[in-house]
């Protein structure tokens, strides 16, 4: 049997034809059209243009207010590309002379001019990247559908790509993909997270595709890490078995039932993290209490551009309809450095250091017109449900009190032009730097609720970065001791706190939390399952002899030992699967 | 017409940088401006063209410039050349 090792993004198993997509290699079409519908085409080029350069006028503006001029300059170039008057006057004689579409005549003008660039010695070679980034962000505005720049799977098969947009990910699990290879992606990219939520099987750094492309059918092994090209009638048998385990699973998963509390019958919450709206497709509402973290940023993943108040509008009040009366948490745009190169997908840019500090309600709030909009947005589709709003990265009480003012004026405005929105909502912040820790209490007088970002939390408190691995930090006392300071602060004024972050994944961290009194998580849909399944085994009222133990434990190896003991007394008797 | 040749003395050559920087003057002027690079005569106000030029550090260039304000054009794009684009 012939196999090529890989990485796992996704878990998973599943055998089938392979479908190939270039992601850069539009398929543009060919097609004539009449002279008469020249000057249509053409100012639909110009309106092309219009949008690339707003937005990208946009992104320049933020990394010069964020960053320094020069890193702007880095834009100029592609701005001046948009307006370049060579580029404009080639492409108007594609249409009119030759009469080709504009979306081709387009695209042929900028491949030339990227041909030669990149055939080129000097330093200029480099620029073939922004002629790339443009071409995709012109075609992006120029197509009437996505469907010049998506991929068309005719019939179930495993995807294959040299690399995946979050877009496309939803784009071909709607058309039935089983699972996906990739040349280039990484496990904390927002395609993985997706990929895992929509449990499609997926391996990258797959660097032969010809080879596997080669095959009539293969078998893409996530869980070995490896794809199985030619596959041995003796071996069929099993991974027959193994492939129809994983489908099994997957409907297991699917019939869930909710939890809505402990075994001893203590209320509880287990809310789910998501960031695109399709991501709901994959649960049924009435098995989730709710969504407890909705990560707005994502809406700009899938856009390359902070999107506008439509389309943020019609992303929250689908996903507030689609829940049917559970709540929903919308956290405002968190951009840190890597969901900000994401969003701009200017491949310049990768690779610059000097988008190390985005993020938070801070960044927000000094680009007021981007909450601004993101606020009205949530107003209008509060109508729709029980929409919550909350606040990440908060470090002081200005953060809230500047928030609420805009929220005031918004309102005001949108009864003005009368427009309906929700006019009393909860609203909350996220508890996760050490400024937050000391005004707990002043905060807790402000909002509705908290919740604990423990990944950011335990990097404010421990100073360890974000790509190490997290798991063994989990149990040092200062992160214990913090959440018990904050949930006393929220107990003195009635307020609910919510643990979202990979801590409440962990089986023995998150019987630390309930001991501290947590009866709400929020967590990822890949943890979901097991989160529920542990909650609804605990015996929440005995967790209680465990708080006074934990919270004078001084050393993170002796609090792992003790939560992982009470954790097997408590379970033993319960049958796993 | 009017036209002068120069050296393009950025240590990289003609790249983004500078091309910008030519560009964004050129583009102030009502004359039409062609900048000529082994034989190959381009719009100056065309980002795109002055890159496909790919014009290496020390090359010589030659700048025209027709039309009302021919001379000005000329005399500045030079000077701009000569000072490294204000950059370096």
């Amino acid at each position: 049997m012939k196999t090529i090792k890989g990485v796992k993004i996704s878990p998973g198993i599943v055998i089938g034809p392979t479908f190939f997509f270039k992601r850069d290699q539009f398929p543009i079409p060919g097609t004539w059209i009449q002279m008469s519908d020249a000057d249509a085409e053409i100012a639909r080029f110009q309106q092309a243009i219009l949008k690339a350069a707003a937005e990208l006028t946009q992104v320049r503006k933020l990394v010069l207010e964020h960053l320094d001029e020069d890193h702007a300059k880095m834009i100029d170039g592609q701005l001046m590309i948009l307006s370049d008057p060579e580029l404009i006057s080639l492409v108007s004689q594609y249409v009119r002379k030759d009469n080709r579409n504009v979306v081709w005549a387009f695209f042929e003008v900028m491949s030339s001019y990227e041909k030669i660039l990149q055939e080129t010695d000097g330093y200029q070679k480099d620029r073939a990247v922004d002629l790339r980034d443009i071409k995709r962000r012109v075609i992006y505005h120029l197509s009437v559908d996505d469907a010049y720049l998506t991929p068309n799977l005719k019939e179930p098969a495993i995807y294959v790509t040299d690399r995946i947009s979050p877009s496309d990910l939803i784009h071909i699990k709607d058309q039935g993909a089983l699972g996906i290879i990739s040349q280039i992606g990484g496990v904390d990219s927002h395609v993985g997270i997706l990929a895992r939520a929509f449990r499609l099987p997926y391996i990258s750094h797959i660097t032969n595709i010809e080879e596997v492309l080669a095959c009539p059918e293969i078998v893409l092994d996530a869980d070995n890490e490896e794809i199985v090209l030619n596959l041995s009638d003796e071996n069929r048998k099993i991974y027959d078995e193994r492939a129809r385990q994983h489908e099994l699973l997957n409907q297991k998963l699917l019939s869930a039932k909710l939890v809505s509390s402990s075994r001893d019958g203590v209320p509880f919450r287990v809310l789910l993290n998501i960031g695109f709206v399709q991501e709901l497709k994959t649960i049924r509402p009435q098995s989730v209490q709710g969504i407890g973290l909705f990560r707005t940023e994502f809406l700009s993943i899938e856009r390359n551009a902070i999107p506008n108040e439509e389309e943020q509008f019609i992303a929250y009040r689908d996903t507030l309809q689609a829940m049917k009366g559970r709540p929903v948490t919308f956290r405002t745009f968190d951009f840190g450095r890597d969901k900000l190169m994401a969003m701009l997908d200017l491949e310049v840019m990768h690779r610059d250091i000097a988008f190390e500090e985005w993020g938070g309600i801070r960044f927000c709030l000094d680009n007021p017109e981007i909450l601004q909009t993101q606020l009205r947005a949530f107003l209008r589709a509060s109508i729709y449900g029980p929409a919550r709003l909350m606040l990440p990265m908060v470090t002081r009480i200005e953060d809230v009190l500047e928030v609420k003012k805009m929220i005031e004026i918004i309102k005001r405005n949108l009864k003005k032009e009368g427009i309906k929105f929700r006019d009393r909502f909860p609203l909350g912040v996220m508890i996760e730097t050490k400024l937050a820790l000391d005004i707990l209490e002043p905060l807790a007088g402000m909002v509705d609720f908290f919740s604990v970002g423990t990944n950011d939390l335990a990097l404010y408190l421990i100073g360890v970065k974000r790509d190490e691995d997290l798991a063994k930090n989990y149990y040092h006392p200062i992160i214990f001791q913090s959440i018990h300071k904050i949930v006393q602060a929220a107990d003195r004024f009635s307020l609910p706190v919510t643990i979202c972050g990979e801590m409440a994944s962990d089986p023995f961290a998150l019987i630390g939390l309930v001991a501290l009194g947590i009866r709400s998580v929020s967590v990822n849909y890949s943890a979901f399952h097991a989160v529920s399944d542990e909650i609804r085994n605990i015996r929440i009222l005995e967790t209680l002899t465990l708080k006074k133990q934990l919270l004078q434990e001084e050393n993170a190896v002796m609090l792992y030992q003790l939560l992982r003991e009470f954790y097997k007394n408590q379970m033993c008797a319960i049958p796993r699967k | 017409m009017k036209k002068e040749d120069v050296t393009i003395m950025n240590r990289h050559g003609l790249h983004t940088r500078p091309a910008t920087t030519l560009v964004k003057n050129a583009a102030g002027f009502k004359s039409e401006i062609n900048l000529v690079y082994k034989g190959i005569r381009v719009n100056a106000k065309s980002i795109l063209g002055l890159l496909v030029l790919a014009i290496e550090p020390g090359a010589k260039v030659t700048i025209e410039a027709n039309g009302p304000d021919e001379r000005e054009a000329v005399e500045l794009l030079v000077a701009l050349a000569k000072n490294k684009f204000d950059m370096e």
